[in-house]
Formats: structure tokens, sequence, C-alpha cells
């Protein structure tokens, strides 16, 4: 038996994937990229998409593709690009994990025969890209009732970059104390760091010290 | 007068109460009260004997905190027994860490040097640094392991008593002081039943056992009480998680402690062992069950591994006593190995044969080991079992724990009551001195044979076919606590 | 009584790390659940941004303190993509000993705070006292016993020291052997088969769906594993297989969580033995730091349009950095730098398994997730 996906496997469905986002037209565009893994070179599906259209593309890989894992949500801010200043970045996995069968009341593992995978069975890495134009309230359709695993991640992207997300319950704090200021976003290319060179921090009258609107902060 | 004043020259109780009766005499006998003499000297004697027992014990209380660190310790290594024996004394190079005997003046700790020197010689690591995996040759100590480690709990006592007392600010402060007295006073109050020989024991009553187990009783009443004083949620939990374990395992004690009562044919603890003494056998042989049973509820009842749920640190800190700090948090955590200790003196009074020697016709000189030795050896050794409990086993849940004695420790001691009524009705009634050899040793193969059988319970077809013992691979409901089909 | 909401956390001996977790509870039975991260966060991604590629490894060993190496490596692997770098086959080998060496570690690490969770403080010091050879290896390799800042773009930071093959194959052998003391005093112990069976259940197709993964999910019946499904390193010339446990009809609980990390224990052992065997140059030769055979070349400036991602079999589940070139220094710096923590997604998963059970099974099932918050809140 093998020991793992051949690359052959992966690059061939890659390319059906991609063959089959073509019937999206203009507002979706996909290719097979390859990226490296240390000595290797694995095929992925990489889109392009408008944000409006993320929702159906997103419906469209869960059911007629099986994609079943969404590993992350991510924001960029590009404040140099007047028409493309935010960047929404999700990856996606087909991972192909089933629940393992019943026989006579009892459970068997599933061990997969990795040759014998082809079709919407390969394992896949997908990355989809969307991009809004300048506005002071980006915002990007949730797929977080799709793939309940981009719920903390788009809670973190909006937290960190300042892009929100439509549909999305519960929308709260994450990372940052949940009585941050609104509309702070660290992420955002505005807030400089501060002490980049650690001379900087001797040479700060305030250095170490406590800043005066943290005192009685309750976290 | 006082010379000869005792029958018995070992009894101490005899020679204070010929010290209170002189006292006693001399000023409230020339007084206008003086019918009260006999009284006061009565009572006098009482209280001196108390204080002596509780003296005796709170001493004796620093072994077995000793012996639970350092068996823990070597239990934690599992390095087995020779080698935890050796590093007792193994240094490295010749040279032990710490060597606190120079420090001793006047040269007197010279000895104890040339002794570790002497050890570390014959039976040492090699005298060359040792390259080898760190892992086999972490033993670092003298062979004087005894004192310095004795007195750690000294200093830990005098750290509870610097610390400050504190009182949460929304408390119900009349019932959080009163709580910790609740327990260490009834705590205390149990060692005056418990006799630690034949001639120095604070009460020789009837009902002496009945006192102690109701005294017993009540701290889980001051548990509570401390628990839901505190104004915190997980003190609150930990307080009624305690009450509920306590309470459940009450009824077993009780109805084991019955057992032994009925087998003996008295009240009275110190007729309980003389009883042991005169048929012959101890009761544990008579009754292995109890043995065991007690053993089992004494570990819940003070409330030690695998039973600490109540205050298991994983989720609760500390439990039902996380508010108090200083000595009352001291004496608390001093009363749960006061009752432990009290667990493992019941235990050697009940069913090992109190302060008798064993084998005392076979063994020639035995008898001149003195009585109150024996009792405390026995207690010592049950206190192993303890430890051993507390070093290898997991923390039950609490409905778990509440499971366990309500559906088989209360059977089990019901059945080894009607053993024990057995016993004394059908067989020992009739007999009236010693038992015959063959029932003990009859009582006692079956008792093993059956606990072999019971704990080997492999089954080949699961083990075959991987499944696990406690079968979860079925489509009924399983709430968490039934594991059994 | 009445339902009422305990705060667990911040500082809490149970929690493993610094977070909240509030629970409801009605009596003892829990009714609800709110985990509150974000404590330790450190802003790691917003520092990264300040930084040169080869500054950022040291942030990446830090996400996870626990399991260093794992992290180090995921960072170094995005940014071989990112940069178009090829690494030589002996570095690939070096870095699966450091990686393996490390998933035992961690998982060991696991083990020992699971113990006392449960209630059994003599596991923790057995699993401590094994890890401390773990760490001694890890130490000979990277130079520190936690935060090695090991793997360099393009390569390693050093060869294998001299004689590290023959310290490796004997401890590895005697771990082997100490492995079987854990599953005697927790496999034979009927008080952990009783806490941890029947407890925390959760389903593998669930469990994908909210964005878990790794052992959690293999303990769950299928064997999905990073390292052969999208894979990097050097994996398949290996005798390795994924643990897999077959758990219940109601799905995994904790003990095949449990059962899942010893068994990978073992098979990362196994794994390092059979590497040390087929290293390229073998186990003994030592090369010069900087020799092309350990450390390829690597251009130090990525431009603005660039990107570069790769997802690694952490040691809690599948964890991903991507970056993105074009930063300052003209691209020496990275745009931005996405950090994926399987733990991120595990902890609010877990925190919806408890919901139905006892206040006492609330250590046992997050204690089985193996939370580390390093990486949880970068």
């Amino acid at each position: 038996m093998a020991n793992e996906i051949s690359a052959k496997q992966v690059l061939s469905a890659a390319k059906e994937i991609v063959a089959d986002v073509a019937d999206f037209g203009d507002a979706v565009n996909a290719e097979v990229r390859h990226h490296t893994g240390g000595r290797r070179k694995n095929a992925y599906v990489y889109i392009e998409v408008v944000a409006s259209e993320w929702r159906e593309l997103a419906l469209w890989l869960k059911k007629t593709k099986k994609v079943d894992y969404c590993s992350m949500i991510t924001g960029i801010h590009w404040p140099e690009n007047a028409d493309a200043t935010w960047q929404v970045v999700a990856h996606l996995m087909r991972t192909g994990v089933t629940n393992p069968t019943v026989v006579n009341k009892r459970v068997h593992e599933i061990k997969v025969d990795i040759a014998s995978l082809s079709g919407n069975d390969v394992p896949m890495e997908f990355e989809i890209t969307m991009t809004i134009p300048d506005t002071r309230e980006p915002s990007v359709p949730s797929v977080a009732d799709i793939w309940v695993g981009a719920d903390w991640n788009e809670k973190e992207t909006w937290d960190l970059v300042g892009i929100d997300f439509e549909g999305h319950i519960g929308m709260r704090r994450v990372l940052l104390p949940h009585d941050s200021p609104t509309g702070y976003h660290p992420l955002q290319k505005q807030h400089k760091l501060r002490y980049h060179d650690f001379n900087e921090m001797y040479d700060d009258a305030q250095g170490f010290g406590r800043k005066p609107e943290d005192s009685g902060r309750v976290k | 007068m006082i010379l000869m004043a005792t029958e018995d020259v070992l009894s101490i109780r005899d020679w204070v109460r010929v010290a209170t009766d002189f006292i006693s005499e001399n000023t409230i006998g020339m007084s206008r009260h003086w019918e009260y003499t006999d009284s006061v000297s009565y009572f006098l004697m009482e209280f001196i004997m108390c204080v002596m027992v509780f003296g005796g014990i709170m001493t004796t209380l620093l072994v077995l905190l000793w012996m639970e660190r350092k068996l823990l310790g070597r239990f934690m290594d599992r390095r087995g027994a020779r080698t935890s024996l050796r590093s007792l004394w193994v240094g490295e190079n010749g040279v032990t860490a710490g060597e606190w005997w120079n420090q001793l003046p006047f040269g007197t700790g010279v000895p104890v040097g040339m002794l570790n020197k002497f050890l570390n010689e014959v039976a040492g690591n090699d005298h060359e640094l040792e390259v080898v995996s760190r892992v086999k040759n972490r033993s670092y100590h003298g062979v004087w392991w005894l004192l310095p480690g004795f007195f750690q709990n000294l200093a830990d006592g005098m750290k509870f008593l610097t610390k400050e007392h504190m009182v949460p600010e929304k408390a119900d402060r009349y019932v959080f002081e009163i709580a910790p007295f609740l327990i260490i006073a009834t705590t205390v109050m149990c060692f005056t039943f418990i006799p630690l020989s034949p001639n120095f024991y604070s009460n020789d009553s009837e009902m002496s056992i009945l006192f102690l187990m109701a005294v017993f009783s009540v701290a889980p009443l001051g548990v509570f009480f401390a628990g839901w004083s505190s104004n915190n949620k997980y003190t609150l939990l930990g307080g009624i998680r305690s009450a509920a374990q306590l309470t459940a395992y009450e009824i077993p004690l009780l109805v084991t402690v019955l057992s032994v009562v009925v087998l003996s044919g008295s009240f009275n603890l110190i007729e309980v062992i003389e009883f042991q003494a005169d048929s012959g056998v101890w009761n544990i042989f008579l009754l292995p069950l109890g043995g065991v049973l007690f053993l089992v509820v004494m570990v819940a009842e003070v409330e030690r591994i695998p039973f600490d749920m109540p205050e298991a640190e994983a989720e609760l800190v500390e439990g039902w006593w996380t508010e108090y700090g200083g000595m009352r948090w001291g004496l608390m955590f001093a009363s749960e190995y006061l009752r432990t200790y009290a667990a493992c003196l019941l235990f050697a009074h009940f069913f090992l044969g109190g302060w008798e020697a064993p084998l005392e016709d076979t063994i020639p000189y035995i008898h001149y080991v003195p009585h109150i030795l024996w009792v405390f050896l026995k207690a010592w050794f049950m206190f192993i079992f303890f430890v051993w409990f507390r070093a290898a086993l997991h923390r039950v849940r609490t409905d778990q724990i509440l499971e366990f004695g309500w559906r088989w420790l209360l059977p089990l001691s019901l059945v080894n009551l009607a053993m024990a009524t057995a016993l004394r009705l059908w067989v020992y009634d009739g007999i009236n001195g010693e038992w015959p050899l063959l029932i003990p040793i009859l009582i006692t193969s079956i008792s093993l044979a059956l606990f072999i059988l019971l704990s080997v319970d492999e089954d080949p077809e699961a083990l075959e076919a991987q499944t696990r013992p406690f079968s979860v691979q079925t489509v009924d409901v399983a709430s968490p606590g039934q594991h059994r089909e | 009584m009445a339902e009422m909401w305990i705060s667990m956390g911040p500082q809490h001996p149970m929690t493993h790390g610094l977070w909240t977790l509030k629970v409801k509870v009605d009596g003892e039975t829990v009714v609800d659940t709110e985990p509150d991260l974000g404590y330790i966060h450190r802003g790691v991604e917003k520092i990264c941004e300040a930084r040169d590629f080869t500054q950022i490894t040291p942030y990446a060993d830090r996400l996870c303190y626990a399991s260093a190496n794992t992290w180090s490596h995921a960072y170094i692997y995005a940014a071989e993509d990112l940069l178009e770098v090829e690494v030589p086959e002996r570095a690939e080998y070096i870095r699966m000993v450091a990686v393996e060496l490390q998933r035992v570690a961690s998982h060991l690490m696991w083990l020992g705070a699971y113990c006392p969770d449960v209630g059994n403080l003599t596991g923790m010091v057995w699993c401590l006292r094994e890890r401390e050879m773990m760490m001694d290896l890890l130490q000979e390799l990277g130079g520190s016993r936690m935060h090695y800042n090991f793997p360099r773009i393009g390569g390693v930071k050093r060869d294998l020291p001299i004689g590290f093959a023959l310290r490796c194959r004997a401890k590895l052998k005697l771990f082997l052997e100490r492995i079987q003391e854990y599953e005697a005093i927790l496999d034979e112990s009927t008080i952990f088969l009783v806490r941890t069976q029947g407890v925390g259940y959760a389903k593998a197709e669930e469990m994908i769906n909210h964005g878990v993964s790794g052992p959690n999910v293999r303990a769950a019946g299928h064997n999905y594993d990073v390292r052969w499904a999208h894979p990097y390193s050097i994996y398949d010339e290996l005798d390795w297989e994924p643990s897999v446990e077959r758990p219940s009809i109601k799905g995994s609980d904790c003990y095949d969580r449990y059962r899942v990390r010893v068994e990978e224990m073992r098979q990362s052992a196994l794994m390092i033995l059979d590497g040390l065997d087929k290293m390229p140059g073998g186990a003994d030769t030592h090369y010069q730091s900087g020799d092309p055979a350990i450390l390829g070349k690597a251009p130090a400036r990525a431009a603005e349009g660039q990107t570069g991602f790769h997802h690694f079999e952490d040691s809690r589940g599948e964890s991903m950095f991507y970056l993105a070139g074009g930063g300052d220094g003209r691209g020496k710096h990275p745009y931005r730098v996405s950090i994926r923590s399987p733990m991120f997604i595990t902890i609010p998963y877990a925190s919806k398994c408890m919901i139905g059970y006892k206040i006492a099974d609330i250590p046992a099932i997050m204690g089985s997730f193996d939370p580390c918050i390093g990486e949880t809140d970068r």
C-alpha cells in the first residue's frame, strides 16, 4: 500500500476541479498552482472570486466537490492599492474524512487505501482570494454556517484586520480585550509597530511603564 | 506513700491518679468544698491523660507525614526496591549533597560522615563522573534522611502560624469561623477514645466505640459549613460534594464497625482488643471482608485519593478549604492526617489485635517489646496502604464515588455484618475460649480465593477483538457514570 | 440548585494555559460553556511584519512552547514556498528527526499534564522523566531545551552532533519500553477507564466541519494525516502509519484520544529510528554548518504578489502559515504573516463537547484535546 498521495493523483484531481469551476463564468477564476513542501511540488487549486459570489462558490465547493474543512480565513490590508484595498484569503481543504462504518453494532475504523483515491476523494488544498475596493467598512459574506470552523477564523479576522462578515452570528473580539475601542484593528497598516528596534524601548520616556490609558482596565 | 502507691507499676493512669489525689487532697480537701475532692482528682487525671495521649499522637504524627513524603517519592520514581534503598546514601564521586553533619558544633557530626562515606564506598556510585543517561542516575541523598526530612513538618507548622488570617468580604463570618473549630475539635476528640496501650489510655467507658463514631461523623457538618460560608462557587461545590460523599460512606463505616463490635461482644474498644487477645485470633482473619471494607471506607472518609474529589485540584483549586489561610488551614490540613491516623489506629485495634504481639507463644522474647510500640507499628504499616493508593490510583468522579458507596459498599458491609453475627452466635458462643484454628484458616483462604478469582477478570474474547473492557459500543444511551451493561 | 456561571480561569490549575472557560452549571451538570481567549495575545503576526525572514523563526518557536520545533518547521516550509528554495535531502531527514522528537516530547508533556487532571500524580512524574530524555536529545540537536531556532530557510542550522545517533537510539529504545509503564498505570486502572470512557463524545465528520484535525480526528476513526494527504518532507520513505483508534458508535471519547497519542509516540519513535538508518550520508557523518549537504541557497527578498503557504501536521492538528511578500525593505520583510493554530479552532469545539457532562469531566475532556494556549493566542 502506498505511503502517501502521489503528485500525479493530486495534479489530476486539481485539474478536474479547475475545469469544473470554469462553469461559474467571469466572477470566478481558477487555476492549478504548485507549492513546495521541502523537495516536493504539490498541486493545489487557486481561485480568485468576486466577494458577492463567495457564498455561492463555497456552497458549490462543499456540495459537489466535498470540501469539508475550513483551515483559515484571513485578511490583508493594502492601503496603497485603491481598487483592491482589502483582501480576504480563505484556505480550505478537502480531507475526505467520514464517520467510521458500523457493522454488527461494532465500529470499524477507516484506513484509507491511498493508491486507489481518485476524483473527489483525493485530498486537496484550496486557496481562495477575494478583494474589496477602498471602503471604511469592508465586508464579505460569511461562510460560518457552511463550515463551523470558519466561525472563529472570521471573528479573528474582524478583530485584527477589520473586515466584517455578513451573516456571521456572534461577532465579537476574540484575541484583543473585549473593551477595545471600536474601529481599532491592529493589523491595518496605519498602525505602526512601536519599538521596532529594541533601542527605542530604552529611549522612550514611557518605556516599559504602563500606559496611562491602561490604568484601571479590567480584561 | 507515693512509692508503692500503685499496684501496677506500669500503669500511667495510676501514677497520674496518685499525683492528682495528692494535689486534690491538699487543696480542695482542705477547703470547705472537700466533698468534691474525689471528682476533682478524677477530672484532673482524665484531663492529664487526654493531653498525654494526644501529645503522643501528635508527636508520632510526624512519622506519618514523613512516611508519606518518602514513600510517595519512591513510588513515583518507581526505581525498584533495591535502587530505592540504595538511593538513601548514594552520592556522586563519593560526595553526598548537603553534608549537613559538618555544620554540627564540636564535631559531633563526624561519625555520621564516616558512616555515609563507608556506605558510599561499599555500595555507592563509581568514583568517576558517570556520563550515563540522566534518567538512571538521579539520587543525591545522604544516608541520614531521617532527621532533616523529619523536621520539614515542624517548619510547615511554623509557616502556617505566621500567615495572615483572611475572611472573604462577603463571607458569612460566624459560620466561616466556626467551621474549622468543628472539624478540628471533633477530630481531636476522637483520640480520647483510642487507647495506646493497656496502661496508657484515657478512656475506658462501656460505649467508647459509639462515642468515637459519633464524634468522627460530625466533621462532615463542619466541612459543609466551610464550603458554604466562603461565598465562593468553587468551595460551595466542594462542600456539597464532600457532604454527599462523607454521608454516603458513614453508613458502610458504621455497619462495618458494628460487625466488629458484634463479633467481639462489646462497644468498649479495650474489650475488643482483649477479645482478640483471649480468643487467640486477630479479627482480620475472621472478617477479612470487613477489614478491606473498613480500609476502603476510611480512605473515602478522610478524603484521600482516590476519593478526594471534594478537594480535587484539577477543578476546584483546593475545594472547600480554598478560602482559609494561616493556621486555620494548617489545622484542617493536620486534621486530615489526624483522621487518617485515627483510621489506621482503629484498623489496628479492630482487626490487627491492637497491642498484642503476633505469634506470642512461638517467638521467644517477643513480649519484651512494649505494647505501645506494637500499636504504632501496626498503624504505621496500615498507613503504607493509604499512601500506596494515593500514588497509584486516579481520582474517582463524585457520582461514581456515590454509586460505589451506595451500590457496592453498603450491601457488602451488610453481608459482612451477617457473617460476623453468624460467627458470634453459632460458632463462638458454643466455644467461649479460643477459636479453633480451622475457622480463621478456612475463612481467610476462601476470601483470598474469591479475591483472586474476581480480580483476574480477563475476557479472552474481548481481548481478541480488542474491544474495550467497558463496552461503550452499543446504540443504547449510556450516561457517563454507567459503564456496566 | 439554580443554574450558575462558574468561571474557570484565567488562573486555574486545570486550564493548561492562560484562558478562561466560563461554565454554566445546573448542580453538577454542565449546561453551557463560553471560552474566553486572548490573554497572551502577543501580536506575533504584526511583529513579524517588521522582521526579516530568518528573524521570524524564533517567533514561530515561541508560538506553542511545548512543541516548538513543529511550529518553526511549519514556518520554514511556508517561507521556502514563498522564496522558492530547494532543500537538500539530508536536511529533510534531519528536520524529520527534530520534528518527530518534538512530537514525542509534546505528547509526553500532554500525558504528564493529563494524569494529574484525572487525579494520578505518579503518571506526571514518570512522563516528565521521559521527557527529560527527549529534551536532552533536542538540546544536543538544537542548542537549547525549549526554543531551538533549528531550521533555516533551505536546510538546517547544523548537522547531527557526533554520537547523536548512538545516544538517540539508546534513549528511544529505553523510551519504547517505558511506554509500557504508562499503559500499565493507565490502561490497567479501572478508575482511569471509568473516568475517560464514555466521556466527551465527538464524531469525525462533525469535527472536520468544525475545523478540528490531527490526533483528535484520528481518535474518531479516520486515519487522515497531513503527512500523507498533503505530503511534505520525506515521510514516504519511512516505514510508518498514522495511528488511528476505533471509537464507539457515539463518537470518540477521551480514552480514544489518549490512546491515539500514546500510539503516536510509539510511531514517532519508530520513525526516528528508521530515519536514522536511512539518512543519506549516514547518521554518523557530521557536516559543517553551512555545508550545501544540509543547507541550500535562499534569496532574502520576496516581491509583492508572491505568496507562500504550507499545511503542517503539528502535534495538535493541522497548522498553517500563509506569507505574503512585499513588505518593508523592498521585500526583506513579509507583508503579512498569517498563522493558523489548530488549538484556536479546537478549544471552542471542545467547549461544546463538554455540555451534558459533569463538572468533574471538564478537566478530563479539555485535557484530552491537548490545549496549548501559546499557539491559540499567538
